[in-house]
Formats: C-alpha cells, structure tokens, sequence
C-alpha cells in the first residue's frame, strides 16, 4: 500500500489512516455534531486529526433536513493514501452518491419497510424494544 | 470473542461506557474480570442476534458487488494520486519553475553583491570622515597643551618678577636696626571710628 502521508505525523507502529466522525467539542448536552475527519487510527476520537474533509449534523432541522459537508478532492487523495472509512461514513458517502449505497442501508431499509407493513396489518401492541429497529444506526 | 455487532450492543456499550473518549465495542464496560454479575442478570444466556438465512443470501450478495466497486474506486484514487505527484515532479511545469527559482536566485544574489558595494564604498568614506576628524581633534588638543604649558611659565615667571620686586622691601640682618628705628620714630595709628551712615573718623585718641 502506498503510504504517501506527511513525515512529521507521529510514528505509529502498524497504524494507518482512517476517514471517521468525530464529536466537535461544542460542550452542550444532548446537541452533538460531528465532523468528518481524517486521523489515525491509535488515536482518541476526538483527539488531535490530521485534516477535517467534512461535518454531519445527527440533528434535523426546521425544514427537516439533515446537513451534511464533504470535501470530495480530499477525500479521494486520503482514500488514494490508503485511508480506511468507518462504517458510518462510508454509509453517509454512499447515500451521497461518491460511494455505491452500502449493503446495510439496503437491508435496514427493507427491515424496517417489513416492520411497519407487519404494524400496519396486526393492530395491537407490539414491543419495537426488541427488534430496536426504530433506532437510526448511524 | 466474537461479538455480533448490531445497532443494539453498540448503544448499550455507548450507555455502560463512561465519559471516555474511545468508542468500545465490547460489552465489557464498566466492571472488570472479577467482578460478580449482577443479580439481574443471573440466568441470563447471551444469544446471538438472530439471522435470516435469505436475507444473508441477499446481502452476502451485495457485500460482495460493494467490495468490488470499493476496490475499484481505490485504486483510481490511488492512481490519480501517483499521478498528481509524478506531474508535480516532473510535470511541463516543473523545469519552467525550476529554471525561474535559478534565475530568481542569481538575479537577488548580483543586486546583493551591488548593495554590499553601495555600503561599503559608504562606509569607507564614513571611516576616512573619522578618521580625518579624530586627527584634527588631536592636533587641537596637543596645541591646547603646548598654550597651557606656555601660560603656566609665563604665570610663574610674572610671580618671580614679583617676587624680586618685594624682595627689595625685605627686612634683612643689616636693614634691622634701621627699620627698627623707623618704626619707632613714626607711629603709626590704625585706629578708627565708622557710623551706621559710612563717615570714617581717622581722628581719635592718641597714646
């Protein structure tokens, strides 16, 4: 793998790249925002980062619209260094259409269209708790 | 440990995990190895998620095309990559800096050399100035000497010239019995009376 990154980033021994979120510090209980960042792997999530290619606000807005940034040059040349996405980003990347739609969209999608159809023909009281279907997983 | 991962176990490790930055995927949270269970969990059995044998299928499936189209997409980027580095190097552009960066260098380099003339033609001149100066002061203060020493001799001899002038009125062995009876022949009185207005009155009591 070609390892083109700069050499005055710490030396880790078997640690490579990754594109991942990271929480941006904003201190505010439950508001999080997060930022798509290149880092390595060793290090903390929201500790220090080499380059920030982006940001994903969890949160909808008033229009009810979920905002997300990605700087697409970047982001190859790190994917071209050899970068790992995590699962999460890799999801967003698909839905933004840089990547193919990820598997488990596909298949939560279909999960959750099959939930509510069951909903919808039983009426009666059905625990989501244990199907946990109703959770984002992102 | 083989841990499934699914949307659950994470948030659950997301809630038992404290305030620390790293996001565990394992169950094991807050309690170490020794630790008791706990009593709400006594006969608990973990058992993995259950799987759908079609939908398994179906996404085994799509993993696979995905992980195709990912490598792909890979080694265009690292392609473009090498290829935006190599044209870096050695591009069209590359000798056309290079060649402007020399002619830059040697173009500063002989301005540099003319401003070191400039300052030290400058600073020759500025030298000779002080030195002139430096000379002339000396000059000046050597003839300042030589006048003072000469006013100095001239104010010694002017006190000697007085000296031999008093000398004539001094009281010597032979002139003593003379200047003894001079003295007592004219008495002389110092004596005399001044008012708040100045009037000096000579005129007083003789003995």
């Amino acid at each position: 793998m070609v390892h083109l990154s700069s050499h005055l980033l710490k030396k880790y021994h078997g640690g490579f790249v990754v594109i991942r979120l990271a929480l941006a510090g904003h201190k505010q209980a439950n508001r999080p925002f997060y930022r798509i960042v290149a880092a390595h792997n060793k290090r903390a999530r929201d500790s220090k980062y080499i380059e920030q290619l982006g940001s994903y606000d969890p949160l909808t807005n008033i229009y009810n619209e979920k905002l997300i940034s990605f700087n697409f040059d970047r982001i190859k040349y790190w994917i071209g260094c050899g970068a790992h996405p995590t699962k999460p980003v890799a999801k967003l990347l698909g839905l933004a259409g840089f990547f193919p739609l990820h598997p488990m969209t596909l298949t939560e999608a279909e999960r959750r269209r099959a939930q509510s159809e069951l909903t919808k023909t039983t009426t009666g009281t059905e625990d989501g708790v244990v199907e946990g279907q109703k959770e984002v997983e992102v | 440990m083989f841990q499934v991962i699914s949307g659950r176990s994470v948030q659950a490790a997301r809630l038992l995990a404290p305030r620390s930055a790293v996001l565990v995927e394992a169950v094991r949270g807050r309690k170490s190895r020794s630790d008791p269970v706990a009593k709400s969990k006594e006969g608990r059995i973990k058992v993995p998620a259950p799987v759908d044998p079609e939908e398994m299928v179906v996404l085994k499936e799509r993993y696979s095309e995905y992980q195709l189209i990912l490598r792909a997409l890979r080694l265009e980027f690292k392609e473009e990559v090498l290829q935006k580095k190599y044209e870096e190097e050695t591009g069209s552009q590359a000798e056309q800096r290079v060649r402007q960066d020399t002619e830059e260098h040697r173009a500063l380099m002989a301005w540099n050399n003319e401003e070191n003339l400039r300052l030290l033609k400058l600073r020759m001149l500025r030298v000779q100035k002080e030195k002139e100066e430096a000379e002339r002061k000396q000059i000046e203060a050597a003839v300042q000497r030589e006048q003072e020493q000469e006013e100095f001799i001239k104010e010694k001899e002017r006190e000697i010239l007085q000296l031999q002038e008093d000398a004539k009125n001094f009281i010597t062995l032979e002139n003593l019995d003379e200047r003894i009876e001079e003295v007592l022949d004219n008495p002389k009185n110092y004596n005399f009376a001044i008012d708040r207005e100045g009037r000096v009155v000579k005129q007083t009591m003789l003995q």
